[in-house]
């Protein structure tokens, strides 16, 4: 005979532990039970029966995956944390008793939780990581933005944490300078989406995409608990440390790039590092192990080059003084320098355009550029937006005017403010500037293309900006397709049609492509379409006759295209009176359908009428604004 | 303490009984008195008593502990409260070696003069002071002075004590004091004291020697009343009774109550009845105040004292008027100048403590010389592993469990988000309201779309960091669970059924419409087996006959009796005869000028053959409410052949095949609701003597004597010829309507009224082998066609359902069910649809009835 089965024994109410038992087996506070799950990416689960799960009490609880807990059991953060504990109520008791030297060696033996395996274990891979990267970046960054000098009691982030996130984001934008590897670029109200393309592990490309917020005082509600979002951001910044480790050694650079700390005063964010080249491939790099040797030799290495330091620092000095472009990126010796800089020449960022551009295969949009920024235009967004697509940024910080000899060789000005063609004649000075506003760079970036300047000179009211994530994109959207085309028309000035030629070449050739598949079907204007679709309505056949006169088109002509689309529309409609008809027999099957299916093929119906219903929502408004601005 | 020094003492002078010394270390140890015990040893005690309670101030009166009771002794030994002390006791008690024993008596005389003398300065620590003298003095004093007096009881008290050393400070000198105390050292001590010499005074000749009463010829000595002292019993010494705790009834038989010391009879005291207990009782006004001596039986006055200490008792309070239970704390050993009385240990401090460790001091050296040579660097911030190095290698490898779910991506931002969207996807001001009224959680996005004209105009976003930190809340807090997305075609659910081109022929639209006046609601209609007529019984109380092919009326009775409730043709080709329900009767009529000569007159002979074999032209079935009336001539010649009358209203009719039993359902005739009818004999039956819920429907099964009765929610089917039920279909519908079988007799389909048809093969099981829900309103009717293999269902929602229905002969495969066509035509009159449908007998039409009083024929 079988093994007689009990109760509780198999199934979801061993694999699920509630909270409190976890607590209680774990016999830790539920504070640091939270920390414990942050750190270690623990997260509660939803059993499929929650009844079962909770040996059959229906009583709301948590519940925890039993084996997660399980491993909690044996984490060394554990350990850590009571040894902290300990250290704790020392300190007090030293401090209360006012004994300060054993205070000082009880915090210099302060216990410190370090994170390195939590990282490897949460993201075995380097491309699971690099995967995982927004949630990391979006925080890292939104704290770099935090007041350093908090409120006392409001915001309990230190200040060092906060200048900590900000040389990572730093960081990470100097990589995407470097390896250019920016791919979209996003305005929206909450803030600017970037897109970059990191190489993961064997280099398969992964993308990496994160928000920045516009650069404000952030608005802090008061009921965010700092503690958690802190939690996160001790892992998010050993995370991103070890990734940027892993992509600077990739490109051959030091990490952490040195500091320059007068520019980083200055409120440079991205030119205050530098980057740094290795003097030779460590071979250490290769295996993901580090051996207690090299740690002994890196510490060897520390003490043996800081003499020679200074000597390194003369020299790029001295190179640097004969560059005067590079003038804006001097570098100067910082104290803090403490890598193996031996040999390596430092290189600023035009010198890793310079190297980057024949290595890189593929011709970069803005390198034939240099923008000029003017000074309402966010520098340390343009600037690395500029940069890591190759052009060339001066910013008002540098060259105050356009005039000055700093702003040479200027191609573009970014400008947000409205302008009169005289003003820009004036500053202009016989020279060959094209103004633009900041969208075009964005959009220029997400089409691949450089579009024509015209539509988004300064004070001109924009074209739409629209996501280069959006869906499915122009398939769902063929209506803002057309809209798209027309502006893309004469996509390129004069002025850089010799740079990129074969480009537009290319591009040509495809819009050529584009129209004769549309030419098969006739093309009508938007109200003749909206009039046909509604014959009967006569406020819509006035648009459409306004709008054929407007595009010069005779009155015959007109009535002409009007009855072939009505045709086209009615046969249209026959097909979906024939798709309805067929859609009656469907109805018929329907019947026999179980009563299961039957509910979720509701369901499914339902949710494809409601996204059929958005899309005809905006076509209709799409077609209902063309019409209010044919009828103006 | 003052257990060594009388320890001491006892050895000295009686080591025989060196053993009572532990009476002393029972200074907590409370009176133990017992009665009955010998006054020698008791007296001895005292003595060795009174020597404790003067050395070591305490006051015990510990007497009922003599030699033999040494494990007693032993045991309470344990309980001392001073354990530090116990071992030196033991030591001496042990008698082992001298120099313990002077020992002892250094610490103990140190000891007792430190207690006996509080308030004088301690002396030195070795050897004899002038103090301890003096103890030693004061005691010998004592004893002396008490020495004579040893039958009496001694009772001293700290005072006295006190008093008497005060005195002998005062009085004697140092050397008076010393010569005493050698004195009392050396003194010979009294050898009869404590021993057992004393056991019996009857060799002294006391008491007075009578003569026996038990033994004749002998002598008893009789001793005086002992008065019983202090620490006796008074209460058992003043009771002369001395037969002890027993039940007094023992004695109600008897004249006497008990026995006294001497062994005299106590006769029992003069008692009055009831009468003078009351009397008593009124008039002595203490008698309240007295209780029941049970053993002496007589009334006690209780005493003042007594009954305070009764209210006291009441009160839940300490019977003693003397006890304060809030008395201030004696501070015996602790508090102001009790400090140094008791230290742990006497021991000197040793060497250790002042001389400096040597091998602390070579350890010290050790890591001195390490430092000098630089083998230990002090404060070296010890060597950490670099904040940063490679952790990930090309060659890892990641294998997910199975549990293992990585939190959901962020989706990317869509146009609607953009700072400049394009116009349509700005909300209108409808939408703007409707986004603020919902809550947050209820939004389908967290933001309104917002045109900007220019990058500078855009503020920032005030729920950043609110956003960020329910993100990391749902990161660690939101339970995830693995969704299965179903990424299936919804045309895939949809069963593969054949198309209803390749079912046809069916029936798909209108061709004929019989159309009565006045739009009276037509109720049923029958098709004829030969399928030539269709009969109609509308509301106006017609009965209609209609051409089928071209809808002309080609007959009708005017029935003149209410609305008609059924009609169905007699399915016996040989005969026309056509069934009519009205209210409270059954008609049979036969349109005999449409049907041929045979047929007319087969049909005669099957009606009226009964009328010729009855004499009346009534006739009750078996039943007496029921009646076959033979018709008026006139009605004769309209063709009205045979009139039943039934109770209540008849509202179906259901034919057996052959033509000659019909039955009926009229639901509210109770038990009289299912009748079943002879033509050929006139008669009447009820199969049912009870039904158990009402009937709604009947049906006789095609081919076997069995019979089906829909009642509201089961269908029950009978054997009729072994008169028993054979089956209940549980339909699971709540109100059935209609019920038609298959010509084949396996399958039934049942209809309802809310809006459900079953389909039951009786050979699979008794629950429904599908049940569709296609109308939207309540079902009619329902038929099967009679060859071909369809069926039809009819609603009050104004549509026909027309179904192919192929049952295979092979049990293992299930009938396909596939929809045809819906039929749309009738009009809903009164929310009341399609009343009645009917199939042709062998082509592929239907005949149906409205509310809206049209009755079409539907051909493919």
């Amino acid at each position: 005979m079988a093994k007689i089965q009990k109760r509780g024994e198999k199934g979801a109410a061993k694999n699920y532990i509630t909270r409190n038992q976890a607590l209680k087996k774990l016999q830790i506070s539920l504070s640091d039970f939270r920390r414990l799950c942050i750190l270690k990416g623990i997260y509660p689960r939803e059993p499929l029966h929650k009844k079962r799960a909770n040996k059959g009490s229906s009583a709301p609880a948590s519940f925890y995956y039993a084996k997660d807990v399980q491993y909690l059991l044996h984490e060394p953060l554990l350990v850590r944390f009571r040894e902290h504990k300990a250290f704790a109520k020392k300190l007090a008791r030293a401090l209360g008793r006012g004994e300060w030297a054993l205070a000082k060696n009880l915090e210099d033996a302060k216990p410190v939780a370090r994170l390195d395996h939590l990282v490897k274990e949460r993201y075995p891979t380097f491309t699971l990581a690099l995967q995982d990267l927004q949630d990391p970046l979006n925080l890292v960054h939104l704290f770099s933005t935090l007041p350093t000098n908090p409120i006392p009691g409001k915001t309990l982030v230190p200040p060092e944490v906060i200048s900590e996130c900000g040389k990572l984001i730093s960081e990470w934008k100097l990589w995407a300078i470097k390896t250019q590897s920016l791919k979209y670029v996003f305005l929206g109200v909450k803030g600017i989406y970037y897109e970059v393309d990191a190489p993961g592990q064997g280099g398969d490309p992964v993308r990496v995409r994160w928000l920045e917020g516009y650069e404000f005082q952030q608005h802090v509600p008061h009921d965010v608990d700092f503690r958690i979002l802190l939690t996160f951001l001790d892992l998010y910044r050993t995370l991103i440390s070890f990734v940027l480790y892993k992509l600077y050694t990739e490109e051959n650079l030091v990490y952490p790039p040195p500091l320059d700390t007068e520019l980083d005063a200055k409120g440079e964010s991205v030119g205050a590092l530098r980057l740094v080249e290795k003097k030779e491939d460590a071979p250490a790099e290769a295996s993901s192990k580090v051996s207690k040797k090299e740690v002994k030799r890196a510490i060897k290495g520390i003490k043996s080059t800081e003499g020679t330091a200074d000597d390194v620092d003369m020299d790029e000095t001295a190179q640097e003084g004969k560059d005067d472009e590079e003038e804006q990126f001097v570098e100067r010796p910082s104290k803090e320098d403490n890598e193996d800089v031996a040999q390596a020449p430092l290189t600023t960022f035009s010198s890793i355009l310079a190297s980057a551009e024949p290595s890189s295969s593929k011709t970069l949009l803005f390198s034939p550029f240099t923008f000029y920024l003017s000074r309402e235009i966010s520098a340390r967004t343009w600037e690395f937006v500029i940069r890591a697509t190759g052009g060339k940024v001066i910013t008002a910080l540098q060259a105050p005017t356009l005039d000055s000899p700093l702003a040479e060789g200027v191609t573009h000005v970014v400008i947000d403010r409205p302008m009169t063609v005289e003003q820009m004649r004036e500053t202009e000075r016989g020279r060959k500037v094209t103004w633009v506003q900041p969208q075009w760079v964005a959009d220029c970036i997400n089409r691949s293309k450089i579009l024509s300047a015209e539509d988004y000179a300064p004070g001109k009211l924009l074209p739409p900006h629209l996501s280069p994530w959006d869906g499915e994109g122009e398939l769902a959207r063929p209506w803002l397709e057309e809209h798209g085309d027309a502006v893309a028309v004469d996509s390129v000035g004069a002025e850089d049609e010799d740079e990129d030629e074969d480009e537009d070449e290319e591009e040509e050739v495809a819009d050529e492509s584009e129209a004769e598949d549309e030419g098969k079907t006739p093309r009508y204007p938007p109200a003749l379409l909206a009039a046909a679709t509604n014959p009967s309505d006569s406020t819509l056949r006035h648009a459409a006759e306004l709008e054929a006169e407007r595009n010069g088109t005779s009155h015959a002509a007109f009535e002409t295209q009007l009855k072939e689309a009505t045709k086209v529309h009615s046969k249209s409609g026959k097909a979906t009176k024939a798709v309805s008809a067929g859609k009656g027999e469907e109805d018929l099957r329907k019947i026999m359908m179980s009563n299961k299916k039957a509910k979720l093929y509701e369901k499914m119906q339902y949710s494809n009428r409601q996204q059929a219903e958005e899309v005809s929502r905006n076509q209709t408004r799409s077609l209902s604004d063309v019409m209010a601005d044919t009828s103006i | 303490m003052a257990t060594k020094m009388q320890n001491v003492r006892h050895r000295g002078s009686r080591p025989s009984t060196s053993r009572v010394d532990a009476n002393g270390a029972g200074p907590s140890r409370l009176s133990t008195a017992r009665p009955g015990q010998k006054r020698a040893a008791d007296v001895s005690a005292e003595l060795s008593d009174d020597e404790l309670q003067l050395n070591g101030h305490v006051l015990d009166s510990d007497d009922g502990e003599d030699d033999d009771e040494e494990e007693l002794d032993e045991a309470s030994d344990d309980e001392d409260p001073f354990p530090e002390l116990d071992s030196a006791s033991e030591d001496g008690d042990d008698d082992d070696d001298g120099s313990d024993e002077a020992e002892d008596e250094v610490d103990g005389s140190d000891e007792s003069d430190l207690e006996a003398f509080d308030d004088e300065e301690s002396g030195d620590e070795s050897g004899y002071n002038s103090s301890d003298i003096e103890a030693m003095y004061s005691s010998s004093t004592s004893v002396s002075s008490r020495a004579s007096s040893s039958k009496k009881r001694i009772i001293s008290s700290q005072q006295k004590v006190d008093d008497e050393k005060l005195a002998a400070r005062t009085d004697l000198t140092t050397d008076e004091k010393l010569e005493r105390m050698i004195e009392a050292g050396t003194r010979k001590p009294d050898e009869s004291i404590g021993t057992d010499a004393k056991i019996s005074w009857a060799k002294e000749g006391k008491g007075v020697l009578k003569p026996s009463k038990l033994v004749p010829g002998g002598y008893r000595r009789e001793y005086d009343d002992i008065e019983a002292g202090y620490g006796s019993e008074s209460s058992t010494e003043d009771n002369p009774n001395t037969v002890g705790n027993i039940p007094m009834e023992w004695y109600d038989d008897l004249p006497h109550i008990g026995y006294d010391v001497s062994g005299r009879k106590i006769f029992r005291p003069a008692r009055g009845d009831e009468l003078d207990k009351f009397l008593s009782n009124a008039e002595d006004p203490a008698a309240w105040t007295s209780v029941e001596d049970k053993s002496l039986q007589r009334n006690v006055q209780l005493t003042d004292k007594e009954l305070d200490i009764i209210r006291r008792l009441e009160r839940a309070e300490n019977p003693d008027a003397d006890f304060n239970p809030y008395q201030d704390t004696i501070e015996w050993f602790t508090g102001k100048g009790q400090e140094m009385k008791m230290p742990l240990s006497g021991a000197p401090e040793p060497k250790r403590r002042f001389v400096p460790s040597k091998w602390e001091h070579q350890k010290v050296m050790k890591i001195v010389k390490a430092i000098r040579e630089g083998r230990i660097v002090p404060n070296k911030p010890s060597a950490t592993k670099p904040s940063v190095y490679a952790i990930w290698s090309d060659s890892d490898i990641h294998t997910p469990h199975a549990m293992y779910m990585p939190a959901p991506q962020l989706p990317p931002p869509k146009t609607a988000e953009s700072y400049n969207p394009p116009e349509e996807y700005l909300p209108t001001e409808q939408e703007k309201a409707e986004f603020e009224a919902t809550d947050k959680e209820d939004r389908k996005q967290d933001f309104l779309p917002q045109k900007y004209d220019s990058l500078r105009h855009v503020p920032a976003y005030k729920d950043l960091v609110q956003e960020r930190f329910e993100r990391a809340l749902d990161l660690y807090l939101a339970p995830r669970t693995r969704r299965v997305k179903l990424n299936i075609d919804p045309e895939s659910l949809i069963p593969k059924l054949p198309s209803p081109r390749e079912l046809r022929p069916f029936p798909t639209t209108s061709c004929v419409q019989y159309r009565h006046p006045g739009d009276t609601r037509v109720r049923g209609i029958s098709v004829n087996p030969g399928g030539e007529w269709v009969a109609s019984g509308s509301e106006d109380g017609i009965v209609r006959v209609w051409d089928l092919g071209n809808g002309r009326e080609v007959w009708k009775w005017n029935l003149k009796a209410g609305a008609i409730q059924h009609v169905e043709w007699s399915p016996n080709k040989e005969q026309l005869l056509l069934a009519a329900l009205v209210q409270g009767k059954i008609l049979v009529v036969s349109p005999l000028a449409l049907a041929s000569p045979t047929v007319c007159t087969s049909t005669l002979d099957h009606v009226n053959s009964a009328f010729a074999s009855s004499s009346a032209t009534t006739k009750s079935g078996g039943l007496e409410a029921i009646k076959w009336v033979r018709p008026s001539e006139d009605e004769r010649e309209r063709g009205v052949l045979v009139i039943i009358e039934v109770p209540g209203t008849p509202k179906h009719i259901a034919w057996h095949r052959r033509g000659d039993y019909l039955a009926t359902v009229a639901t509210e005739a109770a038990d009289k609701s299912v009748l079943i009818h002879q033509l050929s004999k006139h008669a009447t039956q009820s199969p049912f003597r009870k039904t158990s819920g009402a009937v709604q429907r009947v049906a006789f099964h095609p081919s076997k004597p069995h019979f089906f009765a829909a009642t509201q929610r089961h269908v029950k089917l009978y054997d009729l010829a072994a008169q028993k039920l054979l089956k209940t279909l549980q339909t699971g519908l709540n109100w059935i309507s209609s019920i038609d079988i298959h010509p084949g007799g396996d399958n039934v389909i049942v209809g309802s009224y809310d809006k459900k048809l079953g389909w039951f093969d009786l050979d699979l099981s008794n629950k429904p082998f599908k049940t569709l829900r296609y109308h939207s309103r309540a079902l009619r009717s329902v038929a099967f066609h009679p060859t071909l293999p369809l069926f039809a269902s009819s609603s009050d929602d104004g549509t026909i359902h027309v179904f192919h229905a192929t049952i295979y002969t092979d049990l293992m495969q299930n009938p396909l069910i596939v929809p045809l066509k819906i039929l749309r035509g009738h009009k809903i009159v009164e929310g009341l649809g399609v009343l009645d449908v009917r199939w042709h007998p062998e082509k592929p039409w239907l005949v149906s009835s409205g509310a809206d009083g049209e009755v079409r024929l539907w051909c493919s």
